[in-house]
């Protein structure tokens, strides 16, 4: 069976700096993957190429066997990539059920209809209030994002990313900057989610990226450093050494 | 909506209708050519306030369906049941050719469209032989369907309102429609959109060539307006100005580019009366809306009525 | 009479003018984010300013001068207290700029009137030299290549070889970085604002000399610099070259071979090269 994410021998050059330099993992359907290392590891340039966001410089990205390395991301999001952004990016100008509908209609044809108003499709506003709900911000429903807080925007964003029935759910630092209270819920919500869902996140936070993880991997300068069961990476002396610099 | 919306809907429908009994001649044509520039300030302003690309060629639009319309009736005697039609075609062509402009974003998208905007200008004006240059062409007969002419200035004036209601109706059904969403949710975030799964660049052509055909309908209705189309219709200055219109009247609303167009054709008409130099009125007015009233008439009165948090914005 | 090599001295005695207006263009936005569309006004201003200057001292060289210095007040005054209230709103520039533009456009109608003006040249610039291959060309637009190649390598020398061009150039390239190293962007800002600015105005008196100050010039030069700068592509020095011999090149072959279609050969190329490569030769994803 194939991989639902499987990378090989991937590089981002910017200039003279290898961002990704060489990094080959596999990701298998359902599983729960950590991505971790310290800043400037190139997580998120390596999540820019795996989702399309960038075009690598060299390598494969294969999702469950098919090659799209060099599709554009919208493409890839038709074929079942989903994800969040590290900084909060969402329609501020739009109300929380429009944020919601684009992520719904994505990649529905309904999108091009231009003879009848959103309105005029319940279902999917019910769709969209219930993927408010899912988040918890059900009651802010028709109030324009630019009113709700940095860690409301956070679940709002997670909400995007859930509602474009994605295979494959790439998240980067989901609980960044959020309350210990807002933490859990996220952290709760993922752990809900069924496992048609592949899930791999990027996470600062320890205890939410190992208590999530099925297997984790670390990245440090571009390439990967370690891979292997929460429990096997915490014991692994390089990894502790990147970290708190001592063995 | 709103209740006093609809009231002050009904009470603008009824003064429009009423106008050419209420007002003189002179107003009554004005008010004519407000409502085709607020059209073509429509059209702009459905790619300016909704899709968030600021283009600067729209009077080619206009100008190449007005000058296909008035060639054809003109020259080869084309009824205007043709011609009218051909000019919105041949406007349209032009906004599918130029639509690849939509590759680009930004302020390359500003300079291309300022850039695609010159080329038919100096095609109009350099290509003398064809347009009349400088002159132009004269003599459009008024339009015509089967035995009825819209000959006089009053039915003329009804025929504009009712054409620029249909369309702004047409424009309502479509910016409230999913694919207006999207439009905003690319001036939003062009990045999320294309990971949600957008074809971002499609869903701006579309638009591009849809705005394109409704400033030919503009171009078509001026023309038989005018009675006469020459260079200046395709000028950057009017391609400014009606980008302008959609700003100072509000740009993202249906009324706000037809109060624009109410209030630069007024305070031109109003100023050139007793002062020659009307470009630097034109100019201050620009200077003045940029800077102080972005988001135009239409704004400042959002401003003073919302006092709480209340949305302004209308559920889906 | 070998045309041809006419029309080609002619495009690069024009591409000289272009690439003193287009240079200032291009480094505003490449530096400052900022589109001047008034631009062509400081070239018309400065052209009637050089004029005026001219005709009453008979100096040419002290017209280009004062052309350009009486500028530089101009286009700080713009930039200070309007331009750099629109933030990066390049439309809100664009509309800015264009009014601003409007109105000086009415204040030079009202002071130097609706004419075409010429601004005199000296005796030894008049009349033709006679250029190798026996071909005789007016003795003005030749100098002004000299001009152009002479302010192109200056620029070139300052931008490439001058620690104050290093610092613009790293200023083009990121300008958070420079200001978070304790480099004073704001007075940057306002150096390469003054060097447009004096460009401009000179390029107006030098323009004005052969093309002749007239109302509207200031929109018809500045369209060609807009071209030269899409050419060429935005914040780049090198393309303001390249771009500014482009677009002379391609006026001056088209004016001659198909006058009623010189724009289409002007911008049909451009078009092309738009639909291929956006940002234009040398210029970098915005």
């Amino acid at each position: 069976m194939n991989a639902a994410i499987e990378v090989s021998n991937l590089a981002k050059i910017f200039g003279g700096l290898r961002a990704v330099d060489g990094v080959t993992l596999q990701v298998a359907p359902g599983e729960r993957r950590a991505l971790i290392g310290p800043n400037g590891a190139g997580k998120t340039t390596l999540f820019h190429c795996v989702t399309g966001t960038l075009l690598a410089s060299s390598g494969r990205v294969r999702l469950f066997g098919f090659d799209v390395t060099q599709l554009p991301d919208y493409r890839r999001t038709e074929l079942g990539m989903g994800r969040t952004f590290q900084i909060t990016n969402v329609f501020t100008e739009l109300s929380l059920v429009e944020n919601l509908v684009l992520s719904i209609i994505g990649t529905d044809r309904r999108k091009w209809i231009m003879h009848r108003p959103v309105s005029a499709f319940p279902a999917i506003r019910e769709q969209a209030l219930a993927g408010l709900e899912a988040v918890g911000l059900a009651d802010r429903s028709d109030q324009p994002v630019k009113l709700l807080s940095y860690g409301e925007r956070r679940q709002l964003e997670l909400a995007l990313a859930l509602n474009t029935s994605p295979k494959v759910l790439f998240l980067d630092e989901p609980c960044a900057g959020l309350s210990p209270g807002e933490r859990t819920r996220i952290f709760n919500m993922v752990r809900a989610l069924p496992r048609n869902i592949t899930v791999i996140l990027i996470e600062h936070d320890m205890d939410v990226a190992l208590g999530l993880a099925d297997r984790v991997t670390v990245m440090n300068r571009g390439r990967v450093m370690a891979e292997g069961t929460p429990d096997d990476v915490q014991a692994n002396p390089e990894v502790r050494d990147v970290y708190f610099g001592h063995a | 909506m709103g209740s006093y919306r609809i009231v002050l809907g009904l009470v603008a429908l009824a003064a429009a209708l009423l106008a050419p009994f209420a007002v003189g001649q002179f107003w009554m044509t004005l008010i004519t050519q407000i409502y085709i520039y607020g059209l073509l300030a429509l059209s702009v302003d459905l790619l300016l306030g909704h899709a968030g690309l600021y283009s600067l060629c729209h009077a080619s639009f206009f100008a190449v369906a007005a000058y296909t319309t008035a060639i054809l009736q003109v020259r080869h005697g084309v009824p205007t049941l043709l011609a009218a039609p051909a000019g919105i075609v041949a406007g349209t062509l032009l906004a599918i050719l130029y639509g690849a402009s939509v590759r680009t974003r930004g302020v390359y998208f500003i300079l291309i469209t300022i850039a695609l905007g010159y080329i038919i200008w100096g095609a109009v004006y350099r290509w003398a032989s064809f347009t009349g240059g400088d002159n132009g062409i004269t003599n459009v007969p008024p339009p015509s369907i089967g035995s009825v002419t819209i000959a006089s200035q009053t039915a003329y004036y009804y025929f504009a309102l009712a054409v620029v209601l249909l369309c702004a109706l047409g424009y309502r059904i479509l910016i409230r429609s999913p694919f207006g969403l999207t439009l905003r949710g690319i001036k939003a975030s062009e990045s999320r959109m294309r990971s949600l799964g957008y074809r971002t660049t499609k869903h701006l052509y579309v638009a591009f060539v849809i705005s394109g055909a409704m400033a030919s309908l503009a171009g078509v209705l001026y023309v038989y307006y005018n009675r006469f189309i020459n260079p200046v219709a395709a000028s950057f200055q009017i391609s400014v100005e009606v980008s302008l219109m959609a700003i100072v009247g509000g740009s993202g609303t249906i009324i706000g580019p037809f109060l624009g167009s109410g209030i630069v054709l007024g305070l031109r008409n109003w100023v050139s009366s007793f002062f020659e130099f009307h470009a630097a009125v034109m100019g201050i007015v620009f200077i003045a809306t940029i800077l102080w009233a972005p988001h135009g008439l239409v704004g400042l009165f959002s401003r003073l009525r919302a006092r709480d948090t209340k949305t302004k914005v209308a559920p889906p | 009479m070998n045309s041809g090599v006419l029309q080609a001295i002619n495009g690069i005695s024009f591409a000289a003018l272009l690439f003193l207006l287009a240079s200032g263009f291009t480094l505003s936005f490449g530096l400052m984010r900022v589109v001047n569309m008034a631009h062509g006004a400081y070239y018309l201003l400065g052209g009637y300013i050089g004029l005026s200057i001219t005709r009453y001292t008979g100096s040419f060289a002290l017209g280009v001068l004062g052309g350009g210095l009486a500028i530089i007040p101009v286009g700080y005054l713009i930039d200070r207290h309007f331009i750099r209230r629109t933030g990066e709103n390049h439309l809100a520039q664009v509309l800015l700029t264009v009014g601003i533009a409007f109105v000086v456009g009415d204040i030079a109608l009202k002071i130097w009137g609706g004419d075409n003006l010429k601004v005199p040249t000296p005796i030894e610039l008049r009349g033709a030299i006679e250029l190798p291959g026996g071909i005789i060309y007016p003795t003005y637009r030749f100098v002004l290549i000299l001009f152009g190649i002479l302010v192109g390598l200056l620029l070139w020398l300052i931008y490439h070889k001058t620690q104050i061009g290093a610092v613009v150039r790293a200023g083009v390239d990121d300008r958070e970085t420079v200001s978070a190293i304790g480099i004073n962007i704001d007075r940057l800002f306002v150096l390469v604002s003054a060097m447009a600015s004096f460009l401009a105005g000179m390029a107006g008196v030098v323009g004005g000399a052969f093309l002749t100050l007239y109302p509207g010039a200031e929109w018809e030069i500045l369209i060609y610099a807009l071209v030269v700068v899409i050419f060429g592509g935005l914040g780049s020095l090198e393309g303001a070259m390249i771009g500014a011999l482009i677009v002379g090149l391609l006026d001056a072959y088209g004016r001659w071979l198909l006058p009623e279609f010189s724009y289409f050969v002007l911008f049909g190329p451009m078009a092309i090269l738009l639909l291929f490569r956006p940002r234009g030769i040398f210029g970098r994803e915005s």
